[in-house]
């Protein structure tokens, strides 16, 4: 953890671009998930304050705008060890496809558009 | 050399791709039924457009990040959420009337029924989405769309009485015209110059184009020279409605009666360099509004997205594209008129200006995503008038649909 620098989670995690170690898009952070702190009770003195474990995407999006909680097999994580770099984007450390947030794009890639002809060619 | 080259062909490709199916329409129906009295709201679109769009392409040169992006960030994902659904509605009703546009060109030429154009010119835009180049699409269209120019040729060739048509140009409603309908009128012009897919493509396409801070000055200039010289062509098609058509009281049910006074002017020729240029112009921006429907959803939702990828490396970008151009078709197949659905759909551009607009003029004043290029005082003060105009039409622009019977 690097000290020194402040990020507000609220205005400069959420709902930003993420993009992946060559530069391409991979999802919006949709939401956040932060580490378990004690409910409803009195915080001894010393305790860690919460850092955030994961990136959310997908189902958490319906759920942040019409309200309730998916299924927490449903959520998609992108663990925040792999977040390299916070600006007008959060930068990952790996290529996109290694990613789960981005099944969707590889079975559109594979049932449709890769299906039709010259979608895998350059553009001319 | 090779950069006053690369200038000049982005000043000319702006000029071309400023006029679009409304701005063709708007301008000779205007023409046609208020004379000048309306040019006045064109030079005030023009003006807004040229401040607005040098602005999202300066927020996507110095942050890397495209209109929609910067939409979802500011407003959140559910206000950003209900922006993108009112945005990409219009935005596809842009897209169902430039279809439309370029059947109605076609049928202009060949007279064969626009329900025949229609899915050829439907598939036409598709094939060149989905496989030209980024430049090759945008210089193509926009110098070919300079054939236009023979509509500002036409006015001197017409050799109007200038001393009656000079004193038209003070805004004032003809005697002939209800206050409400003038109104009406002035709003779809605004929203013809200002449709928000100028915005949406103009910053997205300063990405795809790998814009960065030194090519600043150079969109400066498409923008600030560009523009305003495509919006003397529009007013160029309203003066010749204005002084054709005008007086014989003929009115602007087709493209037919746009280049009427092109054809008494220069005869064939110039209604050959008038055909090229609509077609040009109007195919031009049936693919910028359909990468537009692109460039919103999958900016919100965070896709990969892009001309400059393999169609495989942004695949959800070019499905939404393709389910987009395919609801055009088919909203066209159904037999609407393709005139009527321009007419619609300037005006709700209109309405949806201030879901743009706003977000832009925010970030473009953000510490953060700006820094030293941040809005100056002078930018600010205009954009702030100008925003007030936007809202004032975009509320006014419902009630005064329903009070006109849109314009009748």
């Amino acid at each position: 953890m690097r000290a020194g620098r402040v990020v507000d989670a609220e205005f400069q995690l959420i709902d930003r671009q993420v993009i992946d170690s060559d530069g391409v898009p991979i999802v919006a952070v949709d939401d956040l998930e932060v580490s378990d702190v004690p409910w409803n009770e009195d915080l001894p003195r010393g305790t860690e304050a919460p850092v955030v474990e994961n990136l959310l995407s997908g189902p958490t999006l319906g759920t942040r705008i019409f309200g309730g909680r998916p299924p927490e097999s449903r959520w998609q994580r992108i663990a925040w060890k792999h977040v390299v770099d916070v600006g007008t984007a959060l930068t990952l450390d790996a290529p996109a496809d290694s990613f789960d947030a981005s099944w969707t794009e590889r079975w559109v890639r594979n049932h449709v558009v890769g299906k039709i002809p010259g979608g895998h060619h350059d553009p001319e | 050399m090779k950069k006053l080259l690369a200038l000049a062909l982005g000043i000319l490709t702006a000029i071309g791709g400023f006029v679009d199916i409304g701005d063709l329409v708007t301008s000779a129906v205007v023409g046609s039924r208020f004379g000048l009295t309306l040019v006045w709201v064109t030079v005030l679109g023009v003006v807004g457009i040229s401040l607005y769009a040098n602005m999202a392409g300066r927020v996507a040169a110095v942050s890397g990040r495209a209109t929609f992006e910067i939409i979802r960030e500011r407003l959140g994902a559910r206000a950003g959420l209900a922006n993108l659904a009112a945005s990409f509605l219009v935005n596809l009703m842009t897209v169902t009337a430039e279809i439309g546009g370029i059947a109605l060109v076609f049928q202009l030429v060949t007279g064969i029924s626009p329900m025949l154009w229609i899915p050829l010119a439907g598939f036409g835009v598709w094939v060149v989405v989905w496989r030209a180049k980024f430049s090759a699409l945008e210089n193509a269209t926009g110098l070919l769309g300079l054939g236009l120019m023979v509509f500002a040729v036409a006015v001197f060739l017409l050799q109007p009485d200038w001393g009656h048509l000079a004193p038209q140009l003070i805004p004032r409603i003809p005697a002939t015209e209800d206050g409400s309908t003038y109104w009406y009128y002035a709003i779809a012009l605004f929203g013809a110059a200002m449709t928000p897919y100028e915005v949406f493509f103009f910053s997205s396409g300063g990405i795809e184009e790998k814009w960065s801070v030194k090519s600043l000055g150079e969109m400066k200039a498409n923008v600030l020279v560009g523009f305003p010289l495509g919006g003397l062509l529009s007013i160029s098609i309203a003066v010749c409605a204005a002084v054709v058509l005008l007086p014989q009281a003929i009115a602007v049910t087709s493209l037919s009666q746009v280049v009427l006074p092109v054809i008494q002017a220069g005869g064939t020729l110039a209604f050959a360099f008038a055909v090229v240029g609509m077609a040009a112009a109007v195919f031009g921006a049936a693919l910028e509004s359909t990468l537009s429907s692109g460039y919103t959803i999958a900016q919100y939702f965070g896709w990969s997205w892009g001309k400059f990828r393999r169609p495989a490396q942004a695949a959800r970008f070019h499905l939404v594209m393709l389910i987009g151009l395919i609801i055009a078709v088919l909203v066209l197949l159904t037999g609407v008129d393709p005139v009527a659905v321009t007419e619609f759909s300037v005006v709700f551009s209109a309405i949806a200006l201030p879901l743009t607009y706003i977000p832009i003029l925010i970030v473009s004043n953000d510490k953060q995503y700006m820094g030293e290029f941040r809005n100056g005082m002078l930018t600010n003060a205009l954009s702030l008038i100008f925003l007030a105009i936007i809202l004032v039409a975009s509320i006014a622009a419902i009630p005064l649909m329903v009070i006109t019977g849109a314009g009748q």
